[in-house]
């Protein structure tokens, strides 16, 4: 066992492959993303190119039963399922409601929330608080509320005259009701990116407008705003990605009722997939989703290129 | 050396003693309750299995009804199937025709003393095909009235028992009480039952109703939504609802067992919620009508799954779990389809929450009973008709027209 370092170092050479620098650090790079990359591989990649391939197959989760049947499956879907056609509708009008909503009340709350006074920590928290609430607490408590005479929303209506209406009960205003149960629960995220951003915005910015006697208005829609855009983008497209894939919320307010009328593509899928057991027919339904966000997505950031 | 060659020939012998039943093996019971009691009484099954398989485990595994179907199916297409497990009626057709339930027939019948013959035949008609037995009935419960003394003595009115008792208590007597109580006692007069009747449980709220006016949701591959006995039915429903405001209405909360509403409809393992509930309470025949007496019976039945590796192991415990003194045992909580049990005073007498003659109401009801309509692809009946009954419980719906969208829905699949 006695040492040499000068031995050892040349008898490491020898053995040794010679490896540049640059091919050692690749492999230093692999070697560390490595167990990530497995994950990515095995519980994110693989079950995405299975699921291409089950969404070709008849294939009954019950009987194990697996039948080759091409694009059948996308052909009903899109040609053949008025349901279908249906539920697509439903997501749409489900993000037109929520996007816009969910976008202009962070920026509002952030750009009241950005700036430093007493307490200001706590409306933050206040406003973000239910992010972190359990979307099953959540969703059941608003359940109570928005019940038909009984609930705390109506009695509060009451009180000011309004007859309010048995909310999760007509199609129409059960969707609106998800939508602003939801858009609560999920503004606090936004609000944080946009305080975020806001608080990045150097501040001799503004204060070079005001001395050049600027409007609040003017600073907000020639300074703040352009400065915004790529939150705003990461925003709008994590938002809308997420109000297609909204299914917790629907699960448990509506169940895609009443009349259908909250029955979101999402929550369509699973009932496909794990109510009646067609996991190829939910399969397909699910590559269509991944087509439309992935469609949405482009879209947006094309608009945005075009932009600035 | 010697030792241990003794001990060798010990164990091969032991081995060959127990040759019926694998060695120190495990087997995986799913069921829906949660409950102490009812476990207990279950782990007593598994514990005197052990005289006759000494090395055989049971446990049991507890998934929550609302996800029970599901959660089944998965662990049974994720190639982790239990050994056997408890099933519901509207599942039983799908798993039935998938192939998934094994026959449990030759085990029954080779069983000791057994008598597979005891068992009520209408109560088997959803598990056997022929030979072939696919599960045992584990509960046979009809639906009963379960009532609000205390409110029924507040309106001054007689209670359902006894106006069963007099043979008047019918739909149309139903209908007036459920108005008086409502008055009365400012609580709602009727819940359906469990308060999801226009959720998860609407066959079980229109059900009872329909078949006392002598319809049926559907029979032979034919929709009967829309003839005119379930027509007059969920007319009278839809009356209580919204013109009588007598029943809980949708998106209105009233449980009865926390004293929110004066009846409902349940079924006995409920009973074990009245201790609790602080308000005096009996339970009562399901009301009459046009089409006379008509209970509708609720079953689940234990099953053992073919994907399983321990299927005779599994068979086995079934058989020991549904003989003739278990079967007794369990009728406390789940009433028995065995006709010797259903005839005993034993059974009568069984439920400490429930008066003799109470009972015998229960039992009444398991002779003369209907078990709830089934199908194949019952799961997507029931979503093809959710939107459909969405419509007919608005206030201003035409009950009739309402019922002809159901029809037209449900139709293609029946």
């Amino acid at each position: 066992m006695a040492a040499n370092p000068a031995i050892r170092t040349a008898a490491r050479d020898e053995r040794a492959p010679r490896l540049t620098l640059k091919m050692r650090e690749a492999m230093e790079a692999w070697l560390f993303i490595s167990p990530t990359l497995a994950g990515f591989l095995i519980f994110f990649l693989g079950p995405l190119i299975a699921v291409v391939w089950y969404s070709l197959t008849e294939w009954n989760l019950l009987t194990q039963q697996a039948t080759f049947v091409g694009l059948a499956n996308y052909q009903d879907a899109l040609l053949e399922n008025p349901d279908f056609w249906h539920v697509v509708r439903n997501s749409v009008i489900f993000a037109i409601g929520l996007v816009p909503l969910n976008m202009a009340l962070a920026l509002s709350l952030a750009l009241a929330l950005s700036r430093r006074f007493p307490g200001v920590v706590f409306f933050r928290t206040v406003f973000f608080a239910p992010v972190v609430t359990s979307a099953v607490a959540w969703a059941i408590v608003w359940k109570f509320l928005l019940q038909g005479e009984a609930g705390f929303v109506n009695q509060m209506l009451d009180y000011v005259g309004i007859d309010g209406p048995n909310w999760l009960r007509e199609p129409n205003w059960a969707m609106a009701a998800v939508i602003v149960t939801r858009v609560i629960k999920m503004v606090g995220l936004n609000m944080i990116l946009y305080i975020a951003a806001l608080q990045a915005i150097p501040r001799d910015y503004q204060e070079a407008a005001r001395l050049e006697g600027a409007s609040n208005w003017q600073i907000f829609r020639t300074i703040i705003w352009p400065l915004l855009g790529p939150t705003t983008l990461v925003i709008m497209v994590i938002t809308t990605i997420g109000s297609f894939k909204v299914f917790d919320h629907i699960y448990l307010m509506t169940g895609g009722g009443p009349e259908n009328g909250t029955l979101v593509l999402a929550f369509y899928i699973y009932q496909q997939g794990f109510q009646f057991f067609n996991v190829g027919y939910a399969s397909a339904l699910a590559m269509i989703m991944f087509v439309i966000v992935m469609v949405l997505t482009i879209v947006q950031l094309a608009l945005r290129r075009r932009d600035t | 050396m010697k030792a241990a060659r003794t001990g060798l020939i010990v164990s091969a012998l032991a081995m060959g003693l127990t040759s019926t039943s694998a060695l120190s093996a495990e087997l995986r019971f799913t069921i829906w309750t949660g409950n102490e009691a009812h476990l207990a009484m279950l782990n007593g099954f598994a514990e005197s299995f052990k005289a006759t398989h000494p090395d055989v485990t049971v446990k049991f595994e507890t998934i929550p009804p609302a996800d029970y179907t599901q959660k089944l199916t998965f662990q049974l297409a994720g190639g982790n199937p239990p050994d056997a497990g408890w099933m519901m009626e509207d599942a039983a057709p799908t798993f039935a025709n998938a192939g998934v339930l094994e026959d449990l027939a030759p085990t029954l019948n080779s069983a000791e003393g057994y008598d597979f013959a005891d068992f009520s035949e209408p109560a088997l008609g959803l598990w056997t095909s022929g030979d072939t037995v696919y599960g045992v009935p584990f509960s046979t419960s009809p639906f009963v009235i379960f009532y609000n003394k205390d409110m029924f003595d507040k309106a001054g009115l007689e209670d359902p028992l006894a106006l069963a008792a007099k043979g008047e208590w019918d739909m149309a007597k139903f209908q007036e009480v459920a108005k008086t109580l409502t008055e009365a006692n400012g609580k709602w007069g009727f819940e359906f039952k469990d308060g999801q009747g226009y959720d998860s449980r609407i066959m079980h709220a229109l059900m009872p109703p329909i078949r006392a006016y002598g319809g049926d949701v559907w029979a032979n591959g034919e929709c009967g939504f829309d003839k005119p006995e379930a027509v007059a039915a969920v007319q009278q429903l839809h009356d209580m609802v919204f013109k009588d405001k007598s029943i809980v209405p949708p998106g209105e909360t009233g449980d009865y067992f926390s004293g929110g509403s004066a009846m409902t409809i349940n079924q006995i393992s409920r009973a074990s919620l009245m201790p609790k509930a602080g308000f005096n309470w009996g339970i009562a025949p399901l009301p009459t009508g046009p089409g006379g007496e008509s209970p509708v019976i609720g079953q689940a039945a234990i099953v053992v799954f073919t994907a399983g590796q321990q299927k005779e192991l599994a068979a086995e415990f079934v058989a020991h779990m549904t003989n003739k003194e278990n079967v007794a045992t369990m009728a406390q909580f789940f009433p028995p389809a065995r006709n010797s049990v259903l005839s005993s005073d034993a059974f009568i007498t069984s439920n400490k929450l429930i008066p003799a003659e109470q009972m015998k109401i229960v039992a009444d009801a398991i002779a003369k009973g209907k078990v709830l309509p089934s199908h194949e692809k019952s799961p997507q009946i029931l979503a093809a008709m959710k939107p459909k009954i969405d419509a007919l419980w608005r206030a201003d719906a035409n009950v009739e027209e309402s019922l002809k969208a159901v029809c037209a829905a449900i139709q293609p699949l029946l």
